[in-house]
């Protein structure tokens, strides 16, 4: 049943809708994980913690 | 039973008439006036991001965070590497295939995350590079490459977020309604600029580093906040859409990129902007300091000529909105702008030969005025001139024009101010003769932009123009 494209889901997406929507909240979570990384990197640099 | 008082407020509000209200009228059934406004929002999330580039983090740098000024300067510069990108950016948002029929949405997105993502990280890459702390000790490429990239990714962000929004709300309006929409835009990135320069300075006025983290992380998250508030449930979801987007051909950006040059005019008119906008643009940076060292002004009276040349800006966009709305050709309007400008950077130069500082302040009044016609007009030109289907890469243009020759405007302005700073050394000249060298290429730069804007037989022939500029040159 999951084969049909445009069958319309409960959530009022289509498979492929879904999957877009889905593919922003995977490249947001990345963008924010690397900048919060480097965030992290920067304020060791400057004011260490943990000795 | 109380009172009503919401209903009887908006009741009120709803009776003055959209006539009172400037770019009210905008509105249609469709697309009201409060979703306009909130979609441009975006604009003053951009507006502040190049308030506290350009002006707050360009003082806080070399003041408090010693850098050295020509480093300074090459880290502000990075951004407005990335403004011919915008040109692209419009082309892809153009084509843009998705499911969901969006095609600025994912633009606005990425660029608010690069926008968010920068800020996130640049006060702690400033306090690197400017070796607070342990990082005295730390090599100095970390500073150096992490301050570079904060500023490249605000840059990046803040050219998609910019060239996607105003495709997107050209693509919400009808038509005849461009030329208003285009004035909200330009009322919105003013607005957000002066609120922005007013509060930034006001919290930095006391500099800690705490207080610089707390400023530039607040301004990353009012950007994703406000872009998000300005982005929700604008553009409809098309399934329609989404199932052309499919089917049709991907045109390559060579394709798109010929067939918007080869309109008749459309280089003519990118070099009128670029001419234009690079002409008034200088001015920006150099007012408040020649009112201050050639006529005296105190430090509040010169931050009053600040206002007074947004003032003329924005009562340049009305006139504008109203008249574009009209029969009037923008190219005209344009020219008509540039025309009231020369006239006020005369003003601006005699007034340091005993004009006095009515003159001077009228002059700066008639420069704001002809900028805010100028901008309009332009801009409204190319949403007018560009292929159906490529407002996107026409905008985009539009764009990387404006922003690359406001930018070395400002750059250059800046670099004549640090000559202006080393020229008692010189000796012999007075403290207005390098401004007024300035105004006058100003004044240059407009009457060529003039010539180019004139129309006649050559219009579509570039020769004929070339050998215009080289005259006048």
């Amino acid at each position: 049943m999951s084969d049909d494209p445009d069958k319309v889901w409960p959530t009022g997406l289509t498979l492929r809708e879904a999957e877009e929507v889905h593919s922003y909240l995977i490249d947001g979570t990345r963008v924010f994980g690397a900048i919060a990384v480097l965030a992290h990197v920067l304020v060791a640099v400057s004011t260490p913690w943990l000795g | 039973m109380a009172f009503n008082y919401k209903a009887f407020a908006l009741n009120k509000l709803a009776s003055v008439g959209p006539e009172y209200l400037p770019f009210a009228d905008v509105a249609t059934e469709a697309v009201p006036l409060s979703r306009l406004l909130r979609l441009a929002l975006f604009q003053v999330t951009v507006g502040a991001a190049l308030v506290l580039l350009v002006g707050t983090l360009n003082r806080v740098m070399i003041v408090e965070l010693e850098v050295p000024a020509t480093l300074v300067a090459g880290m502000l510069a990075l951004p407005l590497l990335f403004a011919p990108f915008r040109t692209w950016i419009g082309h892809r948002s153009d084509q843009h295939r998705s499911a969901l029929g969006w095609r600025r949405v994912p633009y606005i997105w990425k660029g608010t995350m690069y926008q968010f993502g920068g800020f996130a990280i640049m006060p702690f890459a400033l306090l690197v590079l400017s070796g607070f702390g342990e990082a005295v000790d730390a090599p100095r490429w970390i500073g150096l490459s992490s301050a570079g990239l904060a500023f490249l990714l605000v840059g990046a962000g803040l050219h998609m977020v910019q060239t996607a929004g105003l495709a997107l709300a050209t693509d919400l309006v009808r038509e005849e309604d461009h030329p208003k929409v285009v004035g909200l835009m330009y009322v919105m990135l003013l607005f957000g600029m002066v609120v922005s320069a007013l509060v930034y300075g006001a919290l930095l006025e006391v500099y800690s580093p705490g207080r610089l983290v707390q400023v530039i992380q607040g301004t990353a998250v009012l950007t994703i906040a406000l872009n998000l508030f300005a982005l929700w449930k604008q553009e409809p979801r098309d399934r329609e859409l989404a199932q052309k987007m499919d089917t049709q051909r991907h045109v390559p950006f060579a394709e798109a990129w010929a067939g918007l040059v080869e309109r008749p005019g459309m280089l003519r008119l990118m070099a009128l902007i670029g001419l234009g906008t690079f002409g008034f643009g200088m001015a920006d940076v150099l007012l408040e300091p020649y009112g201050g060292q050639a006529l005296g002004f105190t430090v509040a009276e010169t931050t009053r000529l600040t206002a007074l040349f947004a003032t003329g800006t924005l009562v340049g966009f009305g006139i504008a909105s109203r008249v574009l709305s009209g029969p009037m050709d923008a190219v005209s309007l344009g020219r008509i702008g540039a025309l009231v400008g020369i006239p006020g950077f005369v003003a601006i130069i005699l007034a340091s030969q005993g004009g006095g500082s009515l003159v001077f302040l009228a002059g700066v009044l008639a420069t704001g005025l002809g900028a805010g016609l100028f901008g309009h007009a332009t801009l409204t030109a190319t949403i007018r001139a560009a292929p159906p289907g490529r407002i996107g890469l026409a905008l985009g243009t539009w764009g990387a024009v404006q922003a690359t020759c406001a930018g070395i405007g400002v750059a250059l302005a800046g670099i004549v101010r640090d000559i202006i700073v080393q020229m008692p050394a010189l000796g012999g000249l007075s403290p207005h003769a390098p401004y007024n060298y300035v105004f006058a290429i100003e004044i240059a730069f407009l009457l060529l932009a003039l010539l180019l804007a004139v129309p006649g037989k050559g219009k579509t022939d570039p020769t004929d123009t070339d050998r215009k500029s080289v005259e006048v040159s």
